[in-house]
């Protein structure tokens, strides 16, 4: 009988963990990010393919901007972090993004509905600073009138 | 906590939730905090780009000779741009036909031919047609807008052919087919035959795709007119949706 207990007892330990780290997953946080600049008005979108093809296709448009980052982690000054960079689902449709970085962040790529890892380790500092030059790519058919892409940097907490 | 920047045009910032980062075990021992991390997460932003499409149409039709300086269409050049640039090539070309007098009404089809010397593409200069039997007929048309309909060709013909004596050849004596070297599927601009005066659609242009097509014309010569030179002049029209 107390073998069974033992048994018993280690199955409920081991469910109870369980929950307990399901409950201790990571939280996103919108990082505060107001004190980033970019250096143009507007993004000028061209022509993926300056001549379109023989067949169906050359249809995406380009263009990139630069802006200089700047994350505000004092919430998270000495701890231990995983920054992404976030591009919501939103309309007119689908929108790719690329960005290379001045290498404090991580360059990478993504589609709308989705986010990149572009920082993982100890936060030292109050604020983080790099300067990212964005690719959008979107479907030209979708570009009837100036389109606003919203972005953002989120903390996973954990 | 921050203060928010100017507003700048085209590149700004929208609100966003900033969800909490206190849960309730940690609530207490985290008052002070919780005040001013309050009053931040009204201020947590999220940034807006504004794309704007830059020069977002075109469009180019090219029947018989065209234009195009510094080069074809393609390759593209690295600054995105194409090596060649479309012009206006004003000239008029012709397609003709001439028949001996035992020849005249037989019932056999003849072939015409072209003084158009356009044989490649300015795509890209493959050599797609052949001259004097075939005339090139190709162009584009690209717009960055949710109208991705295919742009019309069309064809204003005159109700018939005059010599200078104004005798008249109906119009549809005349036909063509429609091909081009290394060409497969169906043609953009396929094959027809002129009506008797009015606007006809020869041809469409899906957007964002170069279209051509190489037209071998020829006249029915089923019936006997009046001896004579005959002409008439087709405008051809591209219309954007």
């Amino acid at each position: 009988m107390n073998t069974v207990r033992l048994r018993l007892a280690f199955f409920l330990s081991l469910t109870l963990t369980i929950i307990w780290a399901s409950a201790a997953q990571a939280k996103s946080i919108t990082i505060d990010d107001s004190a980033s600049q970019a250096l143009e008005p507007s993004v000028s979108m061209h022509w993926e393919t300056a001549a379109p093809s023989r067949t169906a296709g050359g249809n995406l448009m380009v263009g990139t901007t630069t802006i200089r980052v700047r994350l505000n982690l004092t919430p998270w000054l000495r701890h231990s972090g995983r920054i992404y960079l976030a591009l919501p689902a939103q309309p007119p449709g689908p929108i790719r993004l690329s960005w290379v970085t001045q290498g404090r962040l991580l360059p990478g790529q993504l589609q709308s509905g989705g986010r990149v890892l572009v920082y993982a380790g100890p936060i030292t500092a109050p604020f983080m600073d790099d300067t990212l030059t964005f690719q959008f790519t979107v479907d030209g058919s979708l570009m009837r009138r100036t389109v606003p892409v919203s972005y953002h940097f989120e903390m996973d907490e954990q | 906590m921050h203060t928010d920047p100017p507003l700048q045009s085209g590149v700004q910032r929208g609100m966003s939730g900033c969800p909490s980062r206190l849960s309730a075990s940690t609530l207490r021992p985290a008052l002070a905090g919780a005040v001013l991390l309050a009053a931040g997460s009204t201020s947590v932003l999220a940034y807006t780009a504004t794309l704007t499409a830059a020069a977002p149409e075109a469009i180019y039709l090219q029947v018989g000779v065209g234009l195009f300086t510094g080069g074809n269409y393609t390759p593209i050049q690295g600054d995105g741009q194409p090596t060649g640039t479309p012009g206006n090539n004003p000239t008029v070309n012709t397609v003709s036909v001439s028949l001996t007098t035992a020849q005249v009404g037989n019932g056999t089809a003849v072939a015409m031919t072209t003084n158009s010397t356009a044989t490649q593409s300015y795509w890209d200069g493959y050599t797609f047609c052949t001259v004097p039997a075939q005339l090139y007929i190709g162009g584009f048309y690209r717009t960055a807008s949710g109208n991705t309909a295919a742009a019309q060709v069309t064809a204003t013909v005159p109700a018939a052919l005059t010599d200078p004596n104004g005798d008249t050849l109906p119009f549809s004596k005349i036909s063509w087919t429609s091909s081009g070297n290394g060409d497969f599927g169906a043609e953009p601009f396929p094959a027809g035959t002129f009506v008797n005066g009015g606007t006809q659609t020869v041809g469409t242009m899906a957007s964002n795709t170069w279209n051509e097509s190489c037209w071998t014309f020829s006249y029915a010569n089923n019936t006997t007119p009046k001896s004579g030179f005959y002409t008439g002049t087709v405008t051809y029209t591209m219309t954007t949706p």
